[in-house]
């Protein structure tokens, strides 16, 4: 059999969405293997094509969101995350995910806040694409719609003129279409300037099918959900 | 009694603990005894426990008698269930033996014969076991935290969602939980501060915060989905706000059947053990009052769901991995409890000098009750525990050997070296029966039914009443798609925004789903508690169906909420509610497989005692054969047809309508289970054949809030003549619009299919009353040539989603 590109799930404590992370991924072709962090080690990358941080809470969120699992990550294995990148690794965070990766500086400097609404939001979103060339993007189309469940999603910089130079730059890979938390911009994902490291707020692996959009009548010429596509564009840039 | 009177009966007093000179003492002394040490035992019971101990030659330590109160309780035995109850319906007496036995497991146990194979586990476990398919199995568990949530409603309403979520992970060898659902009744968000009769009551807005947030805060942090609820608002519920918490778990066939057995180890994995959660199982055996807001606030905790997560990580892997031989939880009344249950027949020895506690200096019977969260026990073997660490390691959970089982049948606790508590496990469940007075008079009688002037108008009334409106606020805050299986979720259709009759979760590593869908209607048990039974059992089965159940394979769980047991009358309700849902029940073969009871749900006033309605949720799981069955209640087309099956009767009683208009002793409509069941069975053979395209059912607010529900999706309008709808009896438009007559169902069918479907239905009520329109905004309603309402869909829905958004 063909060996499969290897993808590393980091499980902190309080990481609740890497079981059906695992499946996306595994669902296009990648091996999954989900580390819990008190098992990480600077070995644990090596065989590794991807690294995933999956959605949850990590440690719980009490203080800003992912600040604890980005010490914990850096006590553990420093700055290999950076090294895997530089050498041609990709680093996917979603949700909490993201919020950890824009902690640990490895996406461009933004910052991930409560929700204008002052609420927790669990609801679906129009995404426009603005990356169509990213590794990660490459076989969604202009637009398409993902769930986001979050209370800290609104992506600010230090002036909105930071976050519109992320749009011209290219490196806010996703838009909303419409303003459902106050980001700035209405930034929904970020790259960096490699393009291996992305990082979304909405879940791409709760729309892996197609029956999984609150439309039953939802369009598609197959069974799969535009879910499936992010982490099938990822998969065939690698494979 | 005071402190020093305590010391008068203490023998030898030690640190740690106190044997109790118990045996020379008269009823009073001892029932003083009871209420100084918060025990909720009788008088009865403390006479029977004295005798116990004369028998044994011997006195009681504290700790036996905190394990014996716990154990006995009504929170833990259900004692009330269990009574004797000399019972009289509008003067015809009976004598019940046992609600439970009778009504609950008498009835499931003749249904469970019929189906062999399906239901897997009922009763003795901490969830009910349904078949799904040849390997996995699916459970479901609902739980009441009702007093906690009323003292401190965001510790209460989540500690209550930990509590029912440990109840699965301790299910067999450990079930994956994989949905939640919660139920809530509460005071109406706008209710005046002056019809709040008694101080430090909190504001049903602010238990309506505090409780959502609880839910969402632990059922978000544990990555489980929270995919089902209904909230009902009455002032009866001002002071005692329910809160009603399920969890569905999934598991292999394999690992449902646990056995204890000599010579394994106990071991406790999780939280630390503390002084928060004392005396939580007695204190939610007794009533509320003012003082209670103050002096109980020890038994209510706040939860750690990442603690809980880490124990649930454990678990799961633990189970994986073939070492689990018996797993409980704990839950009321902590280790006594969870330790008990699993050494009750087998005997074994527990040290608490080995438990981890938060702080130091607990003495021997605050550690063996406390009802700190998230801890589960287990039994292992001794070959099995290296491994064990190196899971609990893994997950960076606290995992301590707490003792062992012998097969001695005796339950020993040792602490600093003594023996604190050496009880035969065969005594500890013997409670004395209690024998109780109920009784049930009519309540209805027949009323005028009010002019309908402007039916329009009264439609918008409705769709704006809190027993209608949207759920949204609360729903979005709810993570209700993590783990990524929600196939049909709470808000759905085209838009995203439109009431679903039930959720429908995709079960990894089947081609089978489960539905989960329930009922709760206070309103009619107010004057009909039989009724009120009936037709939830009715309405949780008719959700699970139009969500894609097969009718021969849904499984409920009975959830009661009661005031005063003491009062004839409410515990009349109650026998007339048990009732109304066993003959339900037992007419559409869906067994109980598990239940939970709640009583003393009264408070004390500045105006005397007020109770709540005698509450009933009915819970369940139905299995869906195909994601194909799976169809949501919104509009799909714009050139469909749309059915009725079902018959409407004129009775207006319990619904939101009548309470509008005040008419609070209307009849409250019967459900012709016989009937009902032969329509679900039709929906089903027409879902399966791919000829419906979606359904809604009838019920709060009547057949005209369903048609806008259905017209929420903003696919098409809706055109109707009601000429076509099947009725019973002399009925006038206020019954045919806003009626909530049970087992109704409406349909939309392809134009080219409706031949067959009527084929289908064959012999069913079922009428052809209207269309799909390209007319997208325009709810138009005709009964032969009378021109009922004209309306505006999305005026419409902008009330209905309004009308809890601007207090939430």
């Amino acid at each position: 059999m063909e060996e499969r590109p290897c993808a590393i799930l980091l499980k902190f404590p309080g990481t609740n969405c890497d079981a059906e992370t695992a499946r996306a991924l595994e669902t296009v072709g990648f091996e999954a293997r989900i580390v819990p962090v008190s098992d990480l080690t600077i070995n644990t990358l090596e065989d590794a094509a991807l690294v995933v941080l999956s959605g949850g809470f990590s440690y719980g969120d009490y203080v800003k969101s992912g600040r604890l699992a980005k010490l914990v990550t850096q006590q553990k294995i420093a700055d290999a995350l950076r090294e895997f990148r530089d050498n041609g690794g990709f680093l996917l965070g979603i949700c909490n995910g993201f919020q950890i990766l824009t902690e640990l500086d490895l996406l461009p400097e933004a910052s991930l806040v409560e929700n204008t609404s002052g609420r927790y939001q669990c609801q679906w979103v129009t995404l426009e694409n603005k990356a169509p060339e990213s590794p990660f993007l490459s076989q969604l189309p202009e637009t398409f719609e993902f769930p986001i469940a979050h209370a800290e999603g609104r992506l600010v910089t230090k002036t909105e003129e930071d976050a519109k130079a992320l749009v011209e730059n290219g490196f806010a890979a996703l838009t909303y279409a419409d303003p459902v938390n106050g980001s700035f911009q209405q930034i929904a994902a970020l790259q960096d300037e490699t393009g291996h490291v992305f990082g979304l707020m909405p879940h791409p692996e709760r729309f892996l099918y197609k029956t999984d959009h609150y439309d039953p009548d939802w369009e598609s010429d197959d069974k799969w959900g535009s879910g499936y596509y992010l982490f099938r564009s990822l998969y065939d840039s690698i494979s | 009694m005071s402190e020093s009177l305590l010391e008068q009966i203490a023998e030898a007093p030690a640190d740690h603990y106190r044997r109790l000179k118990i045996s020379d003492l008269d009823g009073d002394t001892l029932l003083e005894l009871s209420q100084f040490m918060k025990l909720s035992l009788s008088r009865e019971d403390m006479l029977a426990v004295q005798e116990i101990y004369r028998e044994w030659n011997r006195e009681p330590t504290d700790v036996e008698l905190e394990v014996i109160a716990q154990t006995w309780s009504e929170h833990c035995k259900h004692r009330i269930f269990g009574a004797t109850i000399e019972h009289s319906v509008d003067g015809n007496s009976e004598t019940v033996e046992s609600l439970f036995t009778t009504y609950i497991r008498d009835v499931s146990e003749r249904i469970f014969a019929t189906k062999p194979g399906f239901v897997l586990s009922a009763f003795h476990d901490n969830a009910g076991f349904i078949r799904l398919d040849e390997h996995l199995a699916i459970c479901l568990k609902a739980e009441t935290h009702n007093h906690p949530s009323a003292i401190e409603p965001y510790a209460g309403a989540n500690t209550g969602i930990g509590g029912v979520i440990r109840d699965i992970l301790g299910a067999g060898k450990g079930a994956k939980p994989i949905a939640s659902l919660d139920v809530f009744c509460f005071g109406a968000p706008d209710t005046t501060t002056d019809n709040i009769k008694a101080d430090d009551v909190i504001h049903p807005l602010g238990v309506l915060r505090g409780v959502v947030r609880g839910v969402r805060d632990y059922g978000n942090r544990m990555g489980i989905p929270t995919v089902s609820g209904a909230i009902q608002f009455d002032d009866s519920y001002i002071y005692n706000p329910l809160v009603f918490c399920g969890t569905a778990g999934v598991i292999s066939i394999k690992d449902i059947d646990k056995q204890m057995s000599a010579g394994l180890k106990v071991i406790a994995v999780g939280g630390r053990t503390g002084r928060d959660g004392l005396h939580g199982a007695t204190f939610s055996s007794a009533a509320l009052d003012t003082d209670s807001h103050e002096e109980d606030q020890q038994a209510v905790q706040i939860g750690n769901p990442i603690e809980e997560k880490k124990a649930a990580d454990f678990v799961l892997g633990a189970r994986d991995a073939g070492l689990i031989e018996f797993v409980t939880d704990c839950g009321a009344g902590g280790f006594s409890s969870a330790c008990g249950e699993m050494l009750e027949e087998c005997g074994g020895v527990i040290d608490l000098d080995s438990a981890p506690l938060k702080e130091p200096g607990l003495v021997s019977w605050e550690i063996f009750i406390s009802e700190s969260q998230e801890r589960m026990v287990l039994a292992v073997k001794e070959e099995s525990l290296p491994e064990l660490q190196r899971l609990a390691d893994l997950y960076e959970t606290e995992m301590t050997v707490l003792g062992e089982s012998d097969g001695s049948g005796i339950l020993k606790v040792t602490h600093h070296g003594e023996t604190v508590c050496e009880l035969d496990c065969s005594k500890l469940h013997e409670a004395p029966t209690r024998h109780l007075t109920a009784h049930w008079n009519k309540k209805t009688s027949p009323v005028d039914s009010p002019k309908l002037d402007d039916p329009g108008k009264t439609l918008q009334n409705l769709l704006g009443d809190f027993a209608v409106v949207s759920r949204e606020p609360i729903i979005r805050e709810y993570d209700h798609e993590v783990q990524g299986n929600t196939v049909l979720k709470p808000l759905a259709g085209a838009s995203g925004d439109a009431p679903q009759d039930a959720a429908v979760m995709r079960i990894d590593g089947s081609d089978k789903l489960m539905a989960m869908g329930l009922s709760i209607l206070p309103e009619w048990g107010k004057t009909d508690p039989y009724a009120m039974g009936a037709a939830c059992v009715d309405e949780c089965i008719r959700h699970l169906i139009l969500a894609g159940s097969n009718p021969d394979k849904i499984a409920i769980l009975d959830n009661f909420c009661v005031g005063n047991p003491e009062d004839d009358e409410e515990l009349g309700a109650l026998v007339e509610t048990v009732k109304g849902i066993a003959a339900a029940a037992e007419a559409y073969g869906a067994p109980f497989v598990s239940g939970k009871d709640s009583f003393y749900n009264y408070f004390e006033t500045n105006e005397g005692p007020v109770s709540i309605p005698t509450t009933i949720l009915i819970s369940g799981m139905g299995v869906v054969e195909s994601i194909d069955h799976v169809r949501g209640s919104s509009i799909r087309r714009d050139d469909s047809i749309l059915v009725m099956v079902g018959t409407t009767t004129p009775e207006l009683g319990g619904s939101v309508f009548a309470r509008q208009s005040g008419l609070d002793s209307a009849e409250v409509p019967s459900t012709d289970f016989d009937a009902a069941m032969e329509s679900y069975r039709r929906f089903h053979k027409a879902t399966e054949s791919g000829l419906v395209l979606s359904g809604h059912d009838v019920s709060e607010g009547g057949l005209a809030v369903t048609l806008a529900e259905m017209g929420f999706s903003g696919k098409a309008g809706v055109e109707i003549d009601l000429a076509a709808l099947p009725v019973s009896g002399e009925i006038d438009k206020a019954s045919i619009l806003f009626g909530e007559s049970p087992s109704r169902l409406v349909l939309e069918i392809a134009p080219e299919n409706l031949e067959k479907v009527a084929d289908i239905f064959e012999g069913v009520p079922f009428g052809a009353i209207g269309r799909t329109t390209t007319e997208k905004d325009v709810l138009r309603v005709e009964w032969g040539k009378e021109m009922l309402m004209v309306e505006s869909l999305s005026d419409l829905k902008a009330i209905w989603k309004n009308g809890l958004a601007q207090y939430y």
